[in-house]
């Protein structure tokens, strides 16, 4: 990121608050995203992270607090809402549809149509442009998803979230389920889209991936933020320190601590 | 507790309508006695579902045993010594179990269509060798005293079969609240794959439950014997019902991981109780007029044959229900605190699905299409196997009865067969594409053709009332299937296992157990030929091709191409039949992407109904009557085209053309089965029996070729030996 004078926001979450029951999942949470930059959201278990994004995609609904989306304030009912905004989710186990083929899964739910029927034609060769956009390889369109590698599933999730195209591609655990070999792919994809202007938050519980697309990351300890550091500025051991010893009093923001 | 309310309830309100039967300690006492086989049979069926599995089979093995005890000992036929007849029969039980037990587990067959295949097949044992006769031998009874006073009151007063489920309920509940066995039990049925990481043999535990379950009926079964000294072809039927009914009422979780030996047996008093109340009838006074005096008559008003499963399935479907939108949510507790003005209790940790259907994706086939072309293109579809099936079958039938077989009217008999097991599997195949099933396509057939025939009849209705009120019924049974495993979650399974029961009992209630037949000839013309229906309307077809056509198509064939071709081109073809195969395929990831799926499961299963609808308003018309068995193991058939043709019973596969071509393979069997060659042809109840076996290698083939592609899977083992291993991509 620029370090000038930032540009407005793509996204704004500020002071939101979730309660499951008797348990308070997200306090006063507040998250910033700039638009072309990827954020790495870290914490422990049930530090709340995916509460936060499914509240983010409208899967949830926040019980206090505000969300903009390029400065306009919104409020999400479901997941189409957030499509419709520009928001995309890819989920740790990809939800794709293993009987139907490539093509088709790109284009699930809306599928181009010719009359009453489905244009199959049209749908194949713009899978196809959007498989060559991402730049990754997937052998043909025809080829059913169940028989694809984990890697080549989840090339096939981020070509369908981007097929929208998105502002902000949220994905979450994407390297739990994949190799090395495959890892090394996806952050490719990763640094592909961000060059292209799509901003990005990563769910993981892996630092090392983080650090070597992310530009920022953000804490989170038992629903409260406890710090947010640029990647340049720190390293792993810091923010592991964040994670297991942070508390909100002592959070800063990036900037704070970068001025230090 | 409330159970035992309920119970007493029941009783009494039964001894106040009809205190003649109800009131005396002899009916108190045939109430246990009849509860206790139940209960015995109740027992092994606890611990089969709190493993998280089903066991529809319980019925025809307590039928099959008592049938294969009466074979064994009886004098007119092996008439061998009864120590030999009752180890055969308890050997019997064992393989039974077996065999269901490794269906469900290690070949991963759903649970409830490996039994409801072993249950149509072991009724199709039945009926075979009863040949449909009841068989007895009181004279031979009395050379095994001990066997036979089992069966028989004991110097204590009561009967001892009371005795032998009292001890077999006691320690049934004790191995299972005690014992490790109960323990992995619980474990398996709560989280299997927990169960597994704790080093549980879950495979063995289930097999176990299948084994208790089966053997439980066997020992029922020759409680019969030993207590009715002969049985009749009807023993047990329905029976999987009252056992199911009774263990979910008695606490048991169709989702497994909860249950108690002592509420199923309760359970089981209390659905007895009710057949017995239901069977018994009301006692009613009828004012008759003779002349002019007005004399009161008094009567019995009772519930005709076959009307009784009604009720036992709606109590079915009602006691799933129970679980997880009553005792979850805690209604009572919160209905209480309401009524005292308090603020509710807390509620439960509710997940976001409140209940899971049974579906779970195996499939890993590599794509072999891709590397294929032209002919072996063909052979790589999931419908290959149906089309070529239904090719050699056909040239088997012509190679054996080259004299008869090319026959126009045999080959437009076959084709009149085929018309109504197609037309169903029109909207099965939608069902079974969506992830769901529906058993109860076979009943509703029944349903439709009661329902019009009702209207003819008695009613004497025009035709096209007929027509609508079958339609009306058939499309009531398919809403109520929809709304229960839709919109109040039930898996299809159990939802329309509860409509088979419900929908046969409400044919032969409106019939009154009776065939009907007689009515306007304008209604039979939906079953006519084509040329029958021109003559009706006065039109007389030159001579020629067009007429010769006519003389040998029927209307309901011309409706049956209709309709599934225009399915096929909204399968194949729209938004909406991609919307279903993605509903199939994995629901949650159609659901993310903006997919209604909701709707697409309740328009397939309302569009099952409406087939299976007018396959019953057609049988009637082409009969000229209904009979109250119109239909039945039809669902077997149309669920085995399904498969056969390339649809996955675990959902998100199947095609029309493969449909309609499994329909033809079930068809040509069954003429090829019915064929005479030279003077041999086999007996209708063997037939049903075969049709069984081939379901049940239609659903293996799928799952290991097909999904789990053994043979791919070996070929590349024996290739890979051949050469040094190559890193994987990943």
């Amino acid at each position: 990121m620029p370090d000038a004078a930032l540009p407005q926001p793509i996204v704004e979450m500020r002071g939101i608050e979730k309660v499951f029951g008797a348990v308070q999942a997200l306090r006063k949470v507040d998250l910033v995203l700039y638009p072309g930059e990827i954020l790495g959201l870290v914490g422990d278990n049930s530090a709340g992270k995916s509460t936060l994004m499914k509240i983010l995609t409208g899967a949830y609904q926040r019980d206090a607090g505000e969300i903009f989306v390029a400065g306009q304030p919104v409020h999400f009912k479901s997941p189409h809402e957030s499509r419709d905004a520009g928001i995309e989710m890819i989920y740790q186990d990809f939800a794709l549809c293993g009987n139907m083929d490539v093509g088709q899964n790109i284009f699930l739910g809306r599928w181009p149509r010719k009359g009453p029927f489905v244009n199959r034609r049209k749908m194949y060769a713009e899978a196809d442009s959007v498989l060559k956009r991402l730049k990754v390889d997937v052998n043909s369109v025809f080829q059913k998803v169940e028989s694809l590698s984990g890697g080549r599933q989840q090339s096939v999730a981020i070509a369908r979230a981007i097929s929208f195209e998105p502002r902000v591609v949220i994905l979450d655990e994407p390297t739990a389920n994949l190799s090395v070999m495959a890892t090394e792919r996806l952050l490719e994809t990763m640094l592909e889209l961000k060059r292209q202007g799509v901003a990005q938050i990563i769910i993981s519980h892996r630092l090392v991936d983080i650090f070597a697309v992310g530009d920022r990351v953000m804490v989170l300890k038992r629903g409260e933020n406890v710090g947010d550091r640029h990647i340049k500025n720190t390293d792993e051991h810091e923010v592991l320190e964040i994670i297991v010893s942070g508390t909100r009093e002592q959070a800063r923001t990036a900037d704070q601590a970068k001025a230090v | 507790m409330g159970l035992l309310a309920l119970l007493a309830l029941i009783y009494l309100g039964g001894a106040a309508v009809n205190p003649t039967f109800f009131g005396s300690p002899e009916a108190f006492h045939a109430l246990l006695r009849d509860t206790s086989r139940v209960a015995i049979i109740a027992v092994g069926m606890t611990f089969v579902i709190i493993n998280k599995d089903l066991d529809l089979s319980v019925g025809s093995i307590y039928g099959l045993v008592a049938v294969v005890f009466a074979r064994l000992f009886a004098p007119s036929f092996a008439d061998l010594d009864i120590v030999t007849s009752v180890i055969v029969c308890v050997l019997l039980g064992i393989v039974i179990g077996l065999v269901n037990g490794v269906l469900v587990t290690i070949l991963k067959v759903p649970a409830f269509i490996a039994t409801l295949t072993t249950l149509l097949i072991g009724r199709g044992f039945v009926l075979a060798l009863t040949q449909g006769q009841a068989i007895y031998y009181p004279g031979k009874a009395k050379e095994a005293p001990l066997f036979f006073h089992l069966g028989e009151t004991n110097v204590f007063g009561f009967n001892n079969q009371i005795a032998i489920s009292a001890v077999i309920a006691v320690t049934g509940a004790y191995v299972l609240a005690k014992t490790r066995w109960g323990y992995e039990t619980f474990a398996t049925g709560g989280n299997e794959q927990a169960a597994v990481y704790a080093g549980i043999p879950t495979n063995w535990v289930r097999i176990r439950a299948y084994l208790l379950s089966s053997l439980c009926a066997t020992v029922a079964g020759l409680l019969s014997a030993a207590q009715d000294k002969g049985v009749t072809p009807l023993y047990g039927v329905s029976g999987e019902l009252t056992v199911i009914a009774a263990v979910i009422i008695g606490g048991a979780s169709i989702l497994g991981g909860r249950g108690r030996v002592a509420g199923s047996c309760l359970g089981a008093t209390l659905v007895v109780l009710l057949d017995k109340v239901l069977r018994e009838g009301l006692p009613i006074t009828r004012t008759i007029k003779i002349g002019e005096e007005e004399v009161t008559v008094n009567a019995v008003y009772s519930l005709p044959v076959g009307a009784v499963p009604v009720f036992l399935g709606l109590l079915l479907v009602i006691a799933v229900l129970i679980e997880p939108y009553l005792i979850r949510r805690q209604v009572a507790a919160r209905f209480w605190a309401w009524l005292r003005g308090r603020p509710p209790p807390a509620a439960f940790e509710i997940g976001g699905v409140a209940l899971e259907g049974m579906a779970t994706k195996g499939a890993m086939a590599t794509d072999i299409a891709l590397s294929a072309t032209g002919f072996g293109k063909f052979l790589a579809r999931r419908d290959a196997l149906a089309v070529i099936l239904t090719v050699v079958l056909w040239l088997t039938g012509l190679f054996l009865r080259p004299d008869y077989w090319w026959n126009l009217s045999n080959t437009f008999a076959i084709l009149l067969n085929y018309t109504e097991l197609a037309l169903i599997t029109v909207g099965l195949t939608y069902v079974i594409a969506a992830g769901d099933i529906d058993l109860s396509v076979g009943a509703v057939l029944a349903l439709a053709g009661s329902a019009a025939a009702y209207f003819l009849k008695v009613l004497g209705a025009d035709p096209v009332t007929a027509v609508a009120m079958g339609l009306l019924a058939g499309m009531l049974a398919g809403l109520v299937n929809a709304v229960v495993a839709v919109g109040l979650k039930l898996p299809a399974f159990i939802a329309t296992l509860g409509m088979f029961y419900i929908a046969r009992g409400l044919a032969a209630w409106f019939v009154a157990g009776q065939q009907l037949t007689g009515w306007p000839e304008g209604y039979n013309l939906l079953g006519r030929k084509v040329n029958d229906i021109l003559l009706h309307f006065s039109v007389v077809l030159p001579d020629g091709i067009l007429r010769s056509l006519a003389e040998v198509v029927s209307v309901q064939t011309v409706w049956m191409v209709f309709v599934a071709l225009i399915a096929g081109i909204v399968l194949a073809y729209t938004p909406f039949g991609q919307k279903v195969y993605a509903t199939g395929g994995n629901i949650r990831a159609a659901a993310y992407a903006g997919i209604n799926t909701n709707r697409a499961r309740f328009i397939s299963l309302m569009l099952a109904a409406f087939c299976a609808t007018m396959a019953g308003i057609i049988n009637v018309a082409y009969f000229r009557s209904f009979n109250p068995v119109a239909g039945q193991f039809r669902e077997l058939d149309a669920i085995a085209s399904v498969i056969i043709g390339g649809g996955s019973i675990f959902g998100g596969y199947g095609t029309m053309l493969g449909s309609l071509a499994g329909a033809a393979v079930i068809t040509l069997v069954r003429a090829l089965l019915q064929l005479n060659v030279q003077g041999f042809s086999m007996p209708q109840h063997w037939i049903n029996v075969f049709i069984g076996v081939i379901l049940i290698a239609a659903v293996l083939i799928d799952i290991w070729v097909r999904q789990a592609n053994l043979f791919g899977r070996l070929r590349a083992r024996l290739a890979r030996r051949a050469r040094t291993p190559e890193i994987a991509d990943a």
